[in-house]
């Protein structure tokens, strides 16, 4: 697996002709919206570069008159008077300052709308994508997808549509005026052109790494400082405050040192660039002055000449900085991409696709299963749950448990041997099918943000309250009603306020809602205090009521009172049989219930 | 201001040398101004002089590499002190964490103190940095720049400077209003974020209750909210450079309409003229910086008032000033009605009694919550006591220097926790290596033929970027941790809870072939652990219930039995 320092460093082709293909559907729909920013852009940038003009008009036609007839020609219009002509730069400056505003709001709410519609596209599709790519990949790595490389994904289409659209077109519009004025001037300075891509090409590269460095060393400074936090205690009894110290302080010089580096190339970097500027000045006033004697200049236009260089070396300070932007947008693009080429959980079912609006019994005949075609996980797995009936699996983590119940759910596919709902192979059932009567209850109580009754029935599921209420006092949670508010407690993140006890009976008030035909127990009273086990053990009980039930436990007293009892080790079924039945038999389960019950 | 104060001190220099560069950078840069004027003036009366142009072009390409030259010193001077300052800060904070007191630690929030030591120490350098270079900047340049304005037409200048309040005005209110945003914003985004982990946590449950278009109809509006509070940041944020671009061409704007009619009636030169507009354009950082760095300036004194206050914390636990002067620790261990609790009324233990001679074993058991780990954590004072005393070799541990008494003591906390790094760095925890302590340790805690199963033997790294070591690889890496250095106290919590059976006794009987020399107290619920313990403590509800050897014990406490016949049980048919 690929870690996520070197996929977040890796470099990208800047016109990764894939990724563009790929992201272009979610682009196509505001395509228009882009036009029209960048002709918005376009607009404000002819404003900018018209600025000096006027004021060289200024200069010529009024200021300083060259030759006799005072006033200038603007788009065919005569302007004869100087005040008129004010009144008209007045204009001028307000115009480009609404266009200005207009043109960064629009290119902002462009941006931003590509990014929801790319966000909310990714999350659904994610949420289909089967669950063996949550079990392959870090959450906290899903995570980033949707919500860190997608904010990246902004950037680009606002710094970088600027850096392209404005910036290098401003440049480029600099020198075309410049040449339209003086070519020989003009050719003087664009022979400054060359120095300039050369340093910034060769800075950005150098700061690439820099950046690179101080980001990693950051990284591992507040690693550092969580670990002390969470190893407080052995920090402080093994007396090693100084060593972690020293630790630290040298992680942090590195830092410092790579800062201290960063600085270094930027003193060199913008100093450089600000003499390049400082020379063009000098080109202009020495080229310029030959022009103004020759009368091939006039005064006004060698004053534009000075105020198009500072324009033109504007934007020089930032190209760096927006190259690498552009880079960490493309890596985050591709990355994006990777999890959109994932295909949804698709289920192929044969031509004598059958319904089922009820699951009444489940059989399992000689299952294989492996997660990665390598090392089995299940082996020759054999049972039959009938109607009402209730099977307990019990084993050693690594045994297999979860992974019968994988496959029920249609989690994972891709095993040997046949499964039956109904006395149908479920290879012919639509998933959904299945789902929709089955209830899972798991070891770490799943519960949303969000009130109680959204966790039950999430909105857009049609629910009275009489149902939820009752749902939820069938599954021992009158405790909401008495100490919380009932259906509209609110849920923070983790589950608080509620305790593991009271989450996991949450939990079970959702299945109960829900009115499922199967329900799985996964380890649901693992780590619970003695108390809430027995209620939820109690809303259980209730809930298994005229349902086919599945309970996985490692404790044996948890699946005493199924009808079917399967001991699973190293892959295989052992035992299996009722309670009694394995009792008396005297063998794996039998010594394990003694040791429990000591 | 006195944490930052030293580190003024320590770099005065730089800032001085600094400072001064700045100085002449921005005296260099107000005179080429001057010469653009006095070339266009020579241009504008029709005159013209080889040389004297010569000279002008050579002086401004002079006066550029000056400038350059300066302009690399006051960056590498004024951007490394405050780095400095950052680096400063950070080590102090570092240092000051690893002395806080468990009381303490267990009240904040981890992520809080991971702020400080992130965004705060960042507003502190941005402030420390940015926020001396703009003062220098608006200070020297701006007022210089507006000297010479003045000096040339005091009414022209008057005029430009109409809009320039305004825009101070608008930095100021507007970046303001821009953070302000930004943390609705940034905070809606968390939400979202938290929404998306919890999804992908349930994603099962998601799939089973065929809750995928909801959860994704929720997700779809997060993130709407998200964008809409988005949208209102960028609305400043593209308010804000328009802005100050129509307030500086406002100021163009009067120069030309009065500056242009003063040249016509011959009251300034079409040069001045000229080399106001230059001004006007080297005016205009200073003053959009001067609303920005109010805004810098103030986050970051917040920020420091808040390390401040963190670094005011006093441990509860510190060393007394005049501490009793020990050679040695010979390892006698007294309880006198000692009582403990972490909230304050809430009692863990209470009036606990007992005696412990050097070199003897105590084994302790009794059930989860029983104040098993409370009492043991008081030993090495990781917490205080909130009543009685403990004392070691008869005096009080309180009037004990802090880190003699735990250089002392070999102290195992029960959650194993290992450092990112190498099992060897995390074993012998930054001390020197006695090699063949070290072979001894690592046969006795079992953990030969583990290491060498790994890539690296004892250079094999472990933690976020090394291997995912198993609870019991963690645990027989942590006890070694533990017993590497000699120490006359040894206490060990729950050091072979999941070490499989035969490992657990192997580990047992080897510790107890081993010569400790040293007062050695074990919490565990295995009674192999147990068993060869001169006295064992039975707890029960934050007290000792009964206490004896284990043959004692098999009789008199119903605990212990049970706990012995279930492993006698285990042993016969387990594993």
């Amino acid at each position: 697996m690929e870690t996520d320092m070197n996929l977040q460093e890796k470099e990208i082709r800047l016109a990764d002709f894939n990724v563009v293909k790929k992201l272009w559907p979610f682009i196509r729909p505001f395509a228009w919206m882009l036009i029209l920013s960048t002709f918005l852009v376009t607009l404000v940038t002819c404003f900018e570069l018209l600025m000096p003009l006027f004021i060289q008009k200024a200069f010529d036609g009024f200021i300083v008159p060259v030759g006799l007839e005072k006033g200038i020609q603007i788009l065919g219009f005569k302007i004869e008077s100087f005040k008129t002509f004010c009144m008209f730069f007045s204009m001028f400056i307000l115009t480009s300052f609404v266009i200005d505003f207009f043109q960064s709001l629009f290119m902002e709410y462009t941006g931003q709308k590509i990014i929801l519609n790319l966000r909310c596209t990714l999350f659904s599709h994610m949420t289909f994508l089967p669950v063996a790519f949550y079990d392959k990949n870090s959450s906290g790595r899903l995570v980033s997808r949707v919500a860190g490389d997608v904010e990246n994904m902004n950037e680009m289409f606002t710094s970088v549509l600027i850096f392209i659209f404005k910036d290098l077109m401003m440049m480029a519009g600099i020198l075309l005026i410049l040449y339209f004025i003086d070519i020989k001037l003009a050719f003087y300075l664009t022979l400054l052109v060359p120095f300039i891509v050369i340093s910034i090409v060769l800075f950005s590269k150098i700061l690439r790494n820099a950046f690179r460095t101080i980001r990693q060393k950051l990284a591992e400074i507040n690693h550092s400082f969580s670990e002390a936090l969470t190893g407080i205690k052995i920090i402080q009894t093994t007396a090693s405050q100084n060593s972690f110290l020293q630790r630290f302080k040298d992680l942090n010089f590195e830092h410092f040192t790579a800062a201290v580096f960063q600085i270094k190339i930027f003193s060199i970097f913008m100093p450089f660039i600000g003499f390049l500027g400082v020379l063009s000045v000098a080109i202009i006033i020495w080229g310029g002055s030959f022009g103004v004697v020759e009368k091939s200049l006039t005064l006004g236009e060698l004053v534009a000449f000075l105020t198009y260089m500072k324009l033109f070396f504007r934007p020089l300070r930032e190209l760096s900085e927006k190259f690498n932007l552009l880079q960490s947008a493309m890596a985050s693009a591709e990355r994006i991409v990777n999890v959109l080429n994932n295909d949804k959980a698709k289920q192929r079912i044969s031509k004598t696709r059958q319904r089922i609006d009820k699951i009444s019994s489940i059989t399992f005949d000689q299952v294989n299963f492996s997660y990665d075609q390598k090392t089995m996980v299940l082996k020759n797995i054999s049972f039959h749950l009938g109607k009402g009936e209730s099977i307990g699996i019990v084993g050693q983590t690594g045994s297999g448990k979860s992974s019968i119940i994988n496959l029920i759910t249609g989690f994972y596919k891709a095993y040997d041997g046949n499964i039956f709902i109904n006395h149908i192979n479920t290879n012919s059932i639509n998933i959904k099918d299945i789902r929709n009567k089955t209830a899972l209850v798991m070891q770490d109580p799943v519960l949303f943000s969000g009130t109680i009754r959204e966790n039950i029935a999430p909105s857009g599921m049609d629910m009275d309250n009489a149902r939820l209420e009752k749902a939820l006092h069938n599954g021992n949670c009158d405790f909401l009603f008495e100490t919380f508010s009932g259906l509209d407690t609110m849920i923070k993140e983790g589950g608080r306020p509620l305790s593991s006890g009271q989450k996991q009976l949450v939990c079970i008030a959702r299945a109960f809602a829900f009115n499922p035909d199967l329900i799985i127990f996964d380890e649901a009273t693992s780590y619970m205090d003695s108390q809430s086990e027995q209620k939820v053990h109690d809303a259980m009980n209730k809930l298994m009521k005229g349902r086919l039930s599945i309970i996985i436990a490692h404790r044996l007293s948890t699946v005493r009172n199924c009808d079917t009892i399967l001991l699973l080790r190293d892959k295989k079924i052992r035992e299996q049989g009722s309670h009694r039945k394995l009792v008396r038999l005297k063998g794996e389960y039998y010594h394990l219930l003694k040791k429990e019950r000591i | 201001m006195k944490l930052i104060y030293p580190y003024f001190r320590k770099n005065f220099y730089k800032i001085l040398v600094g400072i001064l560069c700045m100085i002449i950078v921005d005296a260099l840069q107000l005179v080429i101004p001057q010469i653009i004027k006095n070339a266009i003036d020579t241009l504008s009366t029709g005159s013209f002089d080889n040389k004297i142009l010569i000279f002008q072009c050579g002086y401004i390409v002079f006066l550029g590499l000056f400038m350059a030259v300066f302009r690399y010193g006051w960056r590498n001077l004024l951007m490394t002190s405050a780095r400095n300052v950052e680096q400063g800060i950070r080590d102090d904070l570092f240092k000051h964490i690893l002395s806080l007191d468990m009381a303490y630690l267990d009240k904040v929030k981890t992520g809080d103190i991971m702020a400080h030591a992130t965004s705060d120490i960042n507003h502190i350098r941005m402030a420390f940095g940015f926020g001396l270079i703009v003062i220098v900047d608006t200070i020297l340049l701006g007022g210089a720049t507006l000297a010479i304005m003045i000096w040339t037409h005091p009414k022209l200048t008057a005029l430009a400077m109409i809009p320039m309040p305004f825009l101070i005005l608008a930095t100021r209110i507007l970046g303001k209003k821009m953070h302000a945003f930004h943390k609705t914003a940034q905070e809606s985004f968390s939400q979202l974020t938290e929404l998306v982990r919890e999804s992908f946590f349930g994603i099962r449950i998601i799939k089973v209750f065929n809750f995928e278009s909801i959860i994704s109809n929720k997700v779809e509006d997060a993130s709407t909210d998200y964008f809409k509070k988005n949208l209102k940041r960028a609305f400043v944020t593209a308010l804000i450079k328009p802005l100050l671009v129509f307030f500086l061409n406002l100021s163009t704007l009067v120069v030309i309409f009065y500056g242009g009619f003063l040249v016509m009636k011959r009251v300034i030169t079409p040069g001045e003229l000229v080399a106001f507009f230059q001004y006007l354009g080297i005016l205009a950082w200073p003053v959009i910086a001067l609303g920005w760095m109010t805004n810098l300036f103030q986050r970051g004194m917040a920020s420091l008032k808040r390390i401040n206050t963190l670094l005011d914390s006093m441990p509860g636990v510190s060393s007394p000033e005049n501490p009793n002067i020990l050679s040695k620790i010979k390892g006698n261990i007294g309880f006198k009605n000692v009582g403990f609790g972490y909230d304050k009324g809430k009692a863990i233990l209470s009036n606990i009694n007992f005696k412990i001679n050097p070199g003897s074993s105590i084994g302790i058991s009794g059930p989860p919550g029983s104040g098993k780990s409370s009492l043991i954590q008081l030993i090495p004072r990781l917490y205080n006591t909130t009543a009685g005393k403990i004392t070691i070799d008869g005096f009080d541990l309180n009037t004990l220097d802090l880190d003699f008494l735990r250089g002392n003591i070999a102290f195992m906390p029960q959650e194993s926790f290992l450092f990112s790094g190498t099992i060897k760095e995390n074993i012998l925890m930054g001390k020197n290596v006695d090699k063949e302590r070290l072979d001894q340790i690592i046969q006795v805690c079992c953990l030969k033929d583990t290491l060498e199963k790994m890539p690296d033997g004892l250079d094999t790294l472990v933690g976020e970027r090394g291997i995912t070591l198993s609870g019991g690889q963690k645990q027989r890496i942590a006890l070694a941790r533990t017993l590497m250095h000699q120490k006359p106290i040894i206490i060990l919590d729950d050091p072979i809870s999941q070490v499989d059976t035969h490992t657990a006794s192997k580990i047992i009987s080897q510790l107890n072939q081993m010569n400790l020399n040293a007062t050695f107290i074990i919490i565990s619920h295995r009674i192999s652990a147990l068993a060869s313990c001169n006295t064992i403590f039975i707890m029960k509800n934050g007290g000792i219930n009964h206490s004896g050897t284990h043959e004692n014990l098999i009789q008199t406490d119903r605990f212990y039995k049970e706990s012995y016949q279930v492993q006698q049980y285990e042993e016969r048919y387990g594993d």
